[in-house]
């Protein structure tokens, strides 16, 4: 045990009990593994054979569920930080407002969301969605004249949305996730033109600028610096948020890995890799995001 | 409020205005309740609400039994106080293991709270139901209260080593020269006045370990949300059923982020 300040690493007698631990976990692991359980493993054939395939009538390789999971997966947090940014700047702006009206909107939206557990929200809204608001929204019909009028259309549709067949299922999902990570944007967002010092609101007034344009000019762009930060890591939580939707049958990588599972019972070659996949995903961009942080403050 | 207003305009009017939004704000919510109702409606849906109370509690000849509802809000509550500890059990350990100056001990800290924050907790709980569980040889309610007590410990990690940087250097100073052994720095100076900085964001891990108990649902435990969902696939009662879950878990999350917020107002006013 250190005292604070004393950081310095080195080699200590705790190193030598922690790394016997380890290892001992580990054999014993191994032991329960191939001994007690019988569990052959199979990580060559099966999980590569799932993120792509060997097409040999094509001769060539294709995707298959895991990578299309993975895409759908990218694809869904990506439209769904877009729009829960969107949403969650507008909520974030009426909490911070001078009239009650939008203040009470904003907290009643946020306070319910946030208290409610994900899983619940997910289903209850979802039935909500799938049975009124999708039908409301004609994406069906939408997609028919589409197929007959301008295949360019299905062909982006296909590249950015989903596939064309899916796009009913993936719409629902991205309303239900962008409804729910609006609201801890709207915290963000509230808390970015929160801790924006007052003097700033009292400087911008008092040479007669208009409380919108204090807004626009002057309040606004502080607090963009200051939420850069947590928006980064909400965008992480979107990634992690969106496996979510795999409980209402959205098509992406936790769902594929679930029918992968139980469709070829390699339950621990096919988890172990979904969770290495979403850990490579967002380790990778939160070190992005911290470098990027890094290079930002040091410009400033 | 953060802008200040042109001029501020007198009592009554002020008032008169903070009606006129609370009125509009109800309309609203009014307005929303029938689209649902209508929409339900469209769809040929029949509401039931006066088969939920029977949910709650049950009376069989003349005796009170729990019904789906409170058994499930008593597993929740389990779940809860099972894993509460627990996490914050491994929390300390992790924060521990960030101030000593061993290698491996920083490295398994940082590989704990990296993983556990970089991957969605589902996938974490579907991991320990399939993959670890088998392994370790557990039961299904084990291996949720671990997932759940494991993610959580991620959290209060952090919270914790924040907590413990938070007591000033001079009380460590002050400790080791009067010959208090590292143990008894901990247990005499250090965990005292831990407590008190952490327990606000204690409560609201707490908080958010009532919310994700909702996700072990998905490993078939039987708490609140999985006795709802099958309670909706016998009776078909879908949005009464998650309304009140939801107001349930609502009424639980939001009074114990009240006592959260108690408990920090009270701490600043001590001037802590």
């Amino acid at each position: 045990m250190a005292v604070p300040g004393a950081t310095k690493r080195r080699w200590t007698w705790l190193d030598v009990i922690l790394l016997a631990l380890i290892a001992a976990a580990i054999g014993w692991i191994a032991y329960r593994v191939n001994t007690e359980l019988h569990y052959k493993w199979d990580w060559g054939k099966i999980v590569p054979n799932y993120f792509f395939r060997y097409d040999a009538e094509r001769g060539r390789w294709v995707i298959n569920l895991l990578g299309e999971g993975l895409l759908m997966t990218i694809r869904l947090a990506v439209w769904g930080a877009i729009a829960s940014a969107i949403l969650g700047v507008l909520l974030g702006l009426c909490r911070v407002s001078n009239v009650l009206f939008f203040r009470l909107l904003g907290q009643v939206y946020v306070e319910i969301v946030r208290n409610v557990p994900a899983i619940v929200f997910v289903f209850a809204f979802f039935f909500f969605i799938s049975g009124q608001i999708i039908p409301l929204l004609g994406v069906d019909e939408f997609l028919r004249n589409a197929r007959t009028e301008s295949p360019v259309l299905i062909l982006l549709i296909d590249i950015f949305l989903s596939k064309p067949e899916l796009l009913t299922n993936f719409v629902a999902g991205l309303i239900v996730l962008s409804v729910f990570e609006a609201a801890w944007v709207a915290e963000i967002v509230r808390a970015g033109i929160e801790s924006i010092p007052k003097g700033q609101w009292e400087a911008a007034r008092s040479v007669g600028l208009s409380n919108w344009t204090v807004m626009r000019y002057v309040i606004l762009p502080q607090a963009i610096q200051k939420v850069f930060p947590p928006l980064a890591g909400q965008f992480i939580n979107v990634i992690k948020d969106s496996s979510l939707v795999a409980l209402i049958s959205i098509q992406e990588l936790t769902f594929a890995a679930f029918e992968i599972s139980v469709s070829t019972t390699r339950v621990f070659e096919v988890w172990i890799s979904c969770a290495v996949v979403y850990f490579g995903v967002c380790f990778a961009l939160s070190l992005a995001f911290r470098r990027f942080e890094r290079l930002r403050t040091r410009t400033l | 409020m953060t802008a200040p207003p042109t001029a501020r305009p007198g009592f009554v009017k002020r008032r008169l205005r903070a009606v006129f939004d609370v009125a509009a704000f109800l309309a609203l919510s009014a307005g929303l309740v029938w689209l649902i109702v209508r929409g339900a409606d469209a769809m040929h849906y029949n509401w039931q609400w006066y088969r939920i109370p029977q949910y709650f509690i049950d009376v069989i000849d003349g005796e009170l039994y729990a019904a789906p509802f409170l058994r499930g809000l008593y597993v929740t509550i389990e779940i809860v106080a099972l894993s509460l500890p627990l996490s914050i059990a491994f929390g300390f350990a992790a924060a521990l293991a960030s101030r000593t100056r061993s290698v491996t001990a920083h490295f398994l800290n940082r590989a704990y709270v990296e993983t556990i924050r970089n991957t969605p907790l589902l996938v974490q709980i579907y991991i320990f139901y399939f993959v670890l569980a088998p392994i370790l040889g557990a039961g299904r309610f084990t291996a949720g209260i671990l997932a759940l007590a494991v993610y959580e410990g991620a959290y209060a990690a952090e919270i914790l080593r924040a907590g413990i940087d938070a007591i000033p250097k001079g009380q460590w100073e002050a400790a080791r020269s009067l010959g208090l052994s590292p143990y008894n720095v901990y247990r005499y100076v250090v965990v005292p006045q831990l407590i008190r900085f952490v327990l606000p964001p204690l409560t609201n891990l707490a908080v958010a370990l009532i919310k994700g108990s909702a996700i072990v649902s998905v490993i078939a435990i039987f708490e609140l949300t999985t006795e709802a969902k099958n309670l909706i696939s016998e009776t078909f009662m879908t949005f009464e059923i998650w309304f009140t879950v939801a107001a349930i878990y609502l009424v639980l999350t939001t009074s114990l982020s009240a006592v959260a917020y108690g408990l920090e107002a009270r701490l600043k006013r001590r001037g802590a």
